[in-house]
């Protein structure tokens, strides 16, 4: 007893598709007793005409024919739920997304929608009903990356009384805000308005905070995952550490400043940044003299608090969550390789924006004062370029980093504030200033601050009597322009976070071409990913600003929140079973179950497989691992999807 | 080698197993058949010479709850251990006797040659039938001339010195390998639909392989699920063998058990061959090799980097 509910979605299905002669065809489908066409199924009155038919007619499966199953699969189960069937006895057949949007000729689209109609009531007349089951939610939630988004995340759960777990791979949270200088269009000072909220997390008392730790190993599903968070050997013993500093003054290994962008140095033992949260020194092996020679240990002689432990072994902590936002952030795209007639990083005082916000930044290196790397001299004609690997189809990256335009007339304000007879020259492409107040401010960076802008690229920089000759095209004027600068700042596009790549893969979530992770959907789930109970928040989705950042975070918070608030959630009824009058025993099922979802049970005189129902994900790796084909996904047996193939070929 | 070392062995190993599987003489054609020894006295009927082709461990899943000795040759010694590694039978319910193998000899071809049924035997390196006589490493079987397994990866006992062979010689460029390699995609496809249109869907390929038990849940016959269809024709046989065959993937020990039993001569090999090159190119895995290695279809972990363990 098939009813076929063809729906006409106003022009979006009935322009290319006959529904009409869909409905002919699927009158004289095997099983079918009832077609119709409706112009709109999911409205009121298509719901109400789907329920009279089906009570009239005694319907005991439905096939409704229209937009894809992501948009509408809910509201159809829900409908004939009403009507008094088991919900599951529905086939969503796609000829919205799949079929009239994508093909122009009605006879051909008419015919496909025929036999994708044919293939739905092949599939339905081998659904048998299934029940939900539920399972309990684990009232905690684990935020990883603790950068402005991450924070912000963080506090907002935690606010909600709900515990969070802030993880964060280096040796302090506050991420990239915390090395700006000041903040577009307000001119805010980053770290003060940033370091408070990086003290509320500290002092939090529903957040634990996790630094120098990173996720290994993700297990369960929305409500249960069950997490391996590794903690990083620091060599300094965190509840000891008092932040003197003494180490580091004391350490004779020099290393790498990653915080100040390697504008300065470091030592091997250090505390990034003055305000660091937590305030601890962490050791970094690769640079300490006594890992590489054997002998030093300086740092453990002077340490007044006792805090400095060589052995000291990375932990792995495992954790439940119901709930997990990623807000890993951005990395910075590596020009060096890409735009060979820049130097290739052979000339010094061509920097990134980032390492030029840090000789900005009053907290810097060099104290706030401008000195350029190569001599340390102050500057006095500065070029920035835009869209280094942004925008750029010749490094394979088209798309906008969103954020370049507003920090280059950021930093030109700010280098005519600290240098008042220098000169800013701008290289862009367009001028993107699409924000609140974001117009008005790149404006300003012109007429009160005199960058003069250019619109074109730069061809070649090369070096002449300690400055560098800037060749580029002034578009506009349709003329070569050749600048000597003192200094050139690149404002190079965003990428994912250095291991973003692999973090999405253990949580099971996609990424976009970029490997940027991917949003649920672009319209209406942009926090959510295609993992039930993952979120995103921030720059880790895709390039954004700061209060764009935060109100993600916050949006993702309240996901969180709204989540964890419930004590059970339903589970779906479709996962796998085993036929054990049939298993061999072999347990390639349990091997590839990345949910540990399949147990050994003792019964038919032998070992045989059980699936642990409130596990199982119905991914669906056990029923292609199952050599004789016990072992199936209810709703999706290996017979349903033969049906279905068989009438598509037919 | 000599009877002395094996008899001896298998009794040895009786004393703490039910049964162990090994060959004896067919009085009649002179060639080896699979016995099963259960008490010394029969084992004294034990024999191993070079028409000992089958492979015994196909019999090994089917006594999964009995203790079981078994004499292998070193191709054997492969399909047990995948048994293991799958899980199929458990290591410390059996005892390998491991035999020194000169290469065993294609009997079926023998017997095309010279005769059906004819008295074969095995001596001084050749092979005499009933007054005619061949040298042995003329009428090996296939596997043999490329075998890399003489010496058994897992013995309990050994029957002898597995490791004083000689590698048999490569094979001849004559054969239905060199003749299919230099065919075309198309004149492929013939050659298979040729094939395939004479399966009489016995499943002696099926019965005959270690690997393949699924019991009467094999797919090329049961309808829950219903891959394929049970009609007797070139295509509905061919994809049942497909289906067969690419279970087979990461499996196969190449012991050609399924192309020998097979009374209609398809050559099945030269499908599993072409697949087991073309797994131990892309993962390094050969089946049966180690009982530590993971099957390489059965390591995909969702939380590492890639996927692949």
């Amino acid at each position: 007893m098939i009813g076929v509910f063809v729906c006409q979605c106003g022009t979006n299905i009935a322009a290319t598709v006959s529904t009409d002669r869909v409905v002919q065809a699927a009158k004289s489908m095997l099983g079918v007793v009832h077609a119709e066409s409706i112009q709109y199924t999911c409205s009121d009155p298509g719901q109400r005409a789907i329920i009279d038919a089906i009570q009239q007619k005694g319907l005991t499966r439905v096939v409704m024919a229209g937009c894809s199953p992501r948009m509408h699969e809910i509201t159809f189960r829900r409908a004939i739920g009403r009507a008094g069937m088991n919900p599951f006895m529905l086939e969503m057949v796609n000829i919205r997304e799949q079929c009239s949007w994508i093909h122009s000729g009605i006879d051909e689209t008419t015919e496909k929608a025929i036999d994708l109609v044919r293939k739905g009531v092949a599939r339905v007349r081998r659904q048998k009903p299934l029940q939900p089951g539920s399972s309990p939610v684990a009232r905690r939630a684990l935020v990883i990356g603790a950068g402005v988004a991450g924070i912000q995340a963080a506090l907002d759960i935690a606010d909600a009384g709900i515990p969070v777990t802030l993880v964060e791979k280096s040796p302090t949270i506050g991420g990239n805000m915390a090395r700006l200088d000041k903040t577009f269009p307000t001119l805010d000072c980053s770290s003060c308005i940033l370091t408070p909220r990086m003290v509320e997390v500290k002092q939090h008392e529903n957040i634990k905070l996790m630094v120098n730790s990173e996720v290994e190993k993700v297990r369960g599903y929305i409500g249960n995952f069950e997490i391996d968070i590794r903690k990083k050997a620091s060599c300094v013993i965190e509840e000891k550490c008092t932040g003197c500093l003494i180490c580091q003054e004391k350490c004779p290994s020099k290393a790498p400043d990653d915080f100040n962008a390697c504008a300065g140095e470091s030592k091997a033992i250090s505390i990034p940044f003055p305000q660091a949260v937590p305030l601890v020194a962490s050791l970094r092996k690769e640079y300490c003299r006594l890992f590489i020679s054997g002998k030093c240990s300086v740092c453990q002689k002077v340490c007044p608090a006792d805090a400095i432990d060589y052995g000291q072994e990375d932990t792995v902590v495992t954790e439940k969550f119901g709930a997990v936002v990623v807000a890993t952030g951005f990395g910075l795209y590596d020009w060096k390789q890409s735009y060979p007639t820049y130097g290739m990083g052979m000339y010094p005082d061509v920097i990134n924006a980032l390492k030029y916000e840090r000789l900005l930044s009053a907290s810097g290196p060099t104290g706030g004062h401008i000195e350029r790397p190569s001599d340390g001299k102050e500057p006095r004609d500065i070029v920035f370029i835009s869209c280094i690997g942004s925008r750029d189809e010749s490094v394979g990256r088209p798309q906008c980093c969103s954020i370049g335009c507003m920090y280059m007339a950021k930093q030109a304000i700010l280098t005519k504030e600290h240098i008042p007879d220098s000169q800013s020259y701008i290289f862009y492409i367009d001028v993107r200033a699409a924000g609140k107040g974001y117009d008005e401010f790149a404006r300003r960076a012109q007429t009160d601050f005199g960058a003069i802008y250019i619109r074109g690229r730069v061809g070649k920089i090369y070096p002449r009597g300690g400055k560098l000759v800037v060749m580029g095209t002034d578009t506009l004027a349709g003329d070569q322009v050749e600048i000597e600068a003192d200094l050139v700042v690149l404002a190079t596009g965003l990428t994912p976070a250095e291991g973003a790549g692999g973090l999405a893969r253990r949580l099971n979530i996609s990424t976009d071409g970029q490997g940027f992770m991917a949003e649920g959907h672009p319209k209406l789930k942009p926090v959510e990913t295609n993992t039930g109970g993952v979120f995103l928040a921030g720059a880790c989705q895709g390039p954004k600003d700061i209060p764009a950042s935060v109100a993600q975070a916050g949006a993702a918070a309240a996901k969180v929140i709204g989540l964890l608030s419930r004590e059970e959630i339903e589970t779906s009824p479709m996962v796998a079973e085993v036929n054990q009058l049939k298993c061999t025993g072999c347990f390639k099922c349990r091997d590839v179950c990345p949910y540990g979802a399949i147990e050994n049970q003792d019964a038919m005189g032998g070992q045989v497989a059980h699936v642990i129902a409130s596990l199982c994900q119905g991914c669906g790796l056990c029923n292609v691992a199952c050599p004789p084909g016990v072992i199936s996904l209810k709703g999706y047996t290996d017979n349903q999807l033969i049906a279905e193939v068989v009438e598509v070929l037919r | 080698m000599s009877m002395n070392d094996l008899i001896p062995a298998i009794k040895k190993v009786l004393e703490e197993v039910d049964v162990v599987l090994g060959w004896t003489r067919s009085p009649a054609a002179g060639v080896a058949v699979p016995a099963r020894f259960h008490t010394p006295d029969e084992a004294d009927g034990a024999i191993f010479d070079s028409t000992c082709i089958h492979n015994l461990a196909v019999h090994l899943p089917r006594l999964k709850n009995s203790k079981v000795g078994i004499v292998a040759k070193g191709c054997d010694a492969r399909s047990i251990v995948q048994l293991i590694v799958e899980g199929e039978v458990s290591r410390d319910r059996i005892r390998v006797i491991g035999v020194p193998c000169p290469g065993v000899i294609d009997v079926k071809r023998a017997w095309r040659c010279y005769g059906f049924g004819k008295k074969i035997e095995d001596a001084g390196g050749r092979v005499h039938m009933e007054g005619r006589s061949v040298p042995r490493e003329e009428i090996l079987l296939h596997k043999c001339h490329q075998c890399r397994d003489q010496e058994p990866v897992i013995v309990d006992l050994a029957a002898g010195d597995v490791t004083s062979m000689t590698p048999p010689p490569p094979p001849d460029k004559s054969g239905i390998r060199e003749r299919f390699a230099a065919m075309s995609i198309t004149e492929r496809r013939e050659f298979w639909r040729e094939q395939f249109s004479r399966c009489i869907r016995c499943y002696a390929c099926r019965e005959a392989c270690p690997l393949c038990f699924c019991r009467d849940v094999c797919s090329m016959q049961t309808r829950e699920p219903h891959w394929t269809g049970g009609q007797v024709n070139a295509i509905e046989s061919e994809m049942a063998q497909q289906v067969r065959i690419s279970h087979m993937a990461g499996r196969c020990t190449g012991c050609e058990e399924c192309e020998r039993a097979c009374p209609v001569g398809i050559p099945l090999m030269l499908l599993l061959e072409e697949q087991n090159k073309i797994i131990e190119e892309l993962f390094a895995y050969r089946a049966g090799a180690s009982l530590e290695d993971k099957p390489p279809l059965l390591t995909y972990d969702i939380n590492r980097d890639g996927g692949w363990r």
